[in-house]
């Protein structure tokens, strides 16, 4: 590079007489930028700062209708924290994310050790199809299982009858016992792709050598698993980890679809908490604001873990 | 690397056909939901293959509700919402369509500067946008429905185009990146040498070479855009600017809706991604891993 640069110096000298003046680095990247700032300001930031204004007032519908909204200090953030089931779906969010994230690292390096099997046909059957549950819509997926999951017309519970399992059919997503495990599988089913992929990619660009070495010095499959594959895996696990529980933190559609948070309060969850109480009569902004901003910061924090871990080598 | 033996072998067949099954499992169950009768489905709530197979649910659906064949002759009440399967199924397509083209357009521009232009603040742009992809939606929604409702703008296409677009930006930027940065420097800069302004050399030079990268940030965009609930649920609340996911969700809780007919929109609505994903899925396992795991 400082081989050519003073080439490019001349080069820049010449144009500069031939075609007027270039603009400088620093201003074609601002204006290269212009549309991505205006974006993120007006779409993303102002709205996350407007969510927090509307979560120390006073807005519901007779509100909107006037245009005024009554500044009430941390009144939102004390009925909501004081609403019991904002505790229950804070709880609910807890389990349901605990349980899919840890399920989908497990299982994603399981599935991402199998599809890597070249020899094995069967595996490169597995790779062709493993992406399908990504072209998915989450709410056509919400209602496909919950036909699947019908107490009474059900196809899970055909299933089972016409393998002879069972003869009483099962009340999956209607019993406040197991409903919220039942919406973690279609979650996971949903989103374990992305896990399978990123893990299979990193798998790739394990070096054949490090195998090589190990199995001259006699590690077992087992042993080779734990003591090489596992600790370079560390990363994207980690990457995992970190992105799947901020999205899982914020679950709606499988949710809408299958329970609508039912039965009871079993599967109320954080963003069908802030929608619930925003959208639907009394149509309370205010409190959804302070609910969805409580749910904001948990997953902010969690997007600053991840820029420190995982983007820490952001300077490219 | 593992062992080969029979054993090992069959134990690996074994597991793929589990999970083979599980990805499966409800693509079955949505099609055969869908090419029966609610009669056969609820005749005999213990069979899981009906006698006969029908595809009326999908005629009622793609004649907007006036051929009703022979399963929904005696229905007198059809929900609205199906009725206007076209005009969801095309409003679905401009909005993923638009974003797509604007997170391409505005992504592309951003990502090249932030990869090939290093400043202070288009790395702090980077880390903005690698922050920005964890909003979650609901927060956003709140505030976007106030000031939407204030500019008059609920109702509208452009409303939900401009809302994704802004959502989807920094994903699109963190997926090209990466890409951009693998471009050798050099190309660029022979470029201006032969006397290329820098948008010239991007334009001319560069995207041409990123044609890749752009096939997988747009089908990614294409899928999540299309996939898209909550934005166009609470922006649009008219049946003639619903969108499929929106359309599929008003079914819920319709106690009319049975669930051959919901299977049916079901199978309508995933078709377009599940042909993208069958196509495409080289590019979209690059976009995926690059827009994680690359800084």
């Amino acid at each position: 590079m400082t081989v050519v640069a003073p080439q490019m110096a001349v080069a820049r000298h010449k144009r500069r007489r031939g075609f007027g003046r270039e603009m400088s680095a620093g201003w074609f990247a601002f204006f290269m930028n212009v549309p991505t700032l205006l974006f993120l300001v007006l779409v993303l930031a102002w709205p996350v700062i407007y969510a927090g204004y509307l979560s120390v007032h006073r807005v519901g519908l007779a509100q909107l209708r006037r245009g005024e909204f009554p500044f009430t200090g941390w009144e939102n953030y004390g009925r909501v924290l004081e609403d019991p089931l904002f505790w229950t779906a804070l709880q609910n969010t807890v389990i349901f994310t605990a349980v899919t994230v840890s399920t989908e690292v497990v299982l994603a390096v399981m599935i991402a050790l199998l599809i890597n099997q070249t020899g094995v046909w069967t595996s490169r059957l597995t790779r062709l199809l493993i992406l399908l549950p990504y072209a998915i819509p989450p709410i056509a997926n919400g209602l496909i299982w919950a036909f699947m999951y019908s107490f009474q017309f059900g196809f899970l519970n055909r299933i089972l009858f016409t393998l002879g399992l069972t003869q009483d059919p099962v009340n999956w997503a209607g019993n406040p016992e197991t409903a919220l495990f039942a919406v973690t599988v279609p979650y996971i089913w949903r989103t374990l792709p992305f896990a399978i992929i990123l893990v299979h990619a990193a798998l790739q660009g394990i070096p054949r050598e490090l195998y090589e070495q190990a199995a001259v010095d006699g590690a077992r499959a087992w042993r080779r698993f734990w003591h090489v594959t596992l600790p370079l895996l560390r990363p994207v696990i980690a990457v995992i980890l970190i992105l799947r529980t901020a999205f899982a933190f914020a679950v709606f559609e499988e949710i809408l679809a299958i329970t609508q948070g039912g039965p009871g309060d079993a599967t109320w969850v954080a963003a069908w908490y802030s929608y619930k109480i925003t959208f639907s009569p009394p149509n309370n902004f205010g409190m959804g604001s302070a609910s969805a901003f409580i749910l904001a910061l948990m997953i902010g924090v969690m997007a600053l873990v991840y820029l420190r871990a995982v983007y820490r080598r952001v300077t490219l | 690397m593992f062992a080969t033996s029979r054993t090992a072998r069959l134990l690996l067949h074994v597991a793929n056909a589990t999970v083979i099954l599980f990805i499966l499992l409800p693509l079955v169950a949505v099609f055969v939901g869908s090419i029966q009768s609610e009669k056969a489905l609820q005749a005999d709530t213990r069979r899981l293959l009906p006698l006969e197979f029908t595809l009326d649910n999908f005629t009622v659906i793609l004649s907007k509700g006036e051929q009703k064949g022979r399963i929904f002759e005696q229905v007198t009440y059809l929900p609205d919402n199906i009725k206007h399967f076209y005009t969801a199924f095309l409003n679905s397509a401009i909005v993923a369509v638009s974003v797509t083209f604007l997170t391409l357009l505005f992504g592309s521009l951003s990502a090249y500067t932030i990869a090939h232009l290093r400043f202070r603040w288009t790395l702090f742009l980077m880390q903005a946008n690698v922050v920005a992809r964890f909003v979650p939606v609901i927060v956003l929604m709140i505030p976007l429905y106030i000031v939407m409702r204030s500019l008059g703008q609920l109702n509208t296409l452009s409303g939900v185009i401009i809302a994704e677009t802004g959502f989807l930006l920094p994903y699109a930027i963190l997926i090209l990146a990466p890409y951009f940065d693998s471009i050798p420097r050099e190309l660029e800069e022979a470029a201006r040498i032969d006397g290329c302004t820098r948008l010239r050399a991007f334009v001319f030079v560069i995207l041409p070479l990123s044609t890749p990268a752009l096939a997988a940030c747009g089908v990614i965009m294409f899928i999540i855009s299309w996939h898209e609930l909550l934005i166009p649920l609470i922006l649009n609340a008219r049946p003639d600017v619903m969108t499929l996911p929106v359309v599929i969700a008003s079914l819920v809780g319709d106690v009319h809706v049975f669930f051959n007919l919901m299977m049916a929109i079901c199978l309508l609505a995933l078709a377009p991604t599940v042909i993208l994903v069958a196509l495409l899925q080289k590019y979209i396992v690059e976009g995926l891993s690059a827009g994680a795991v690359k800084g």
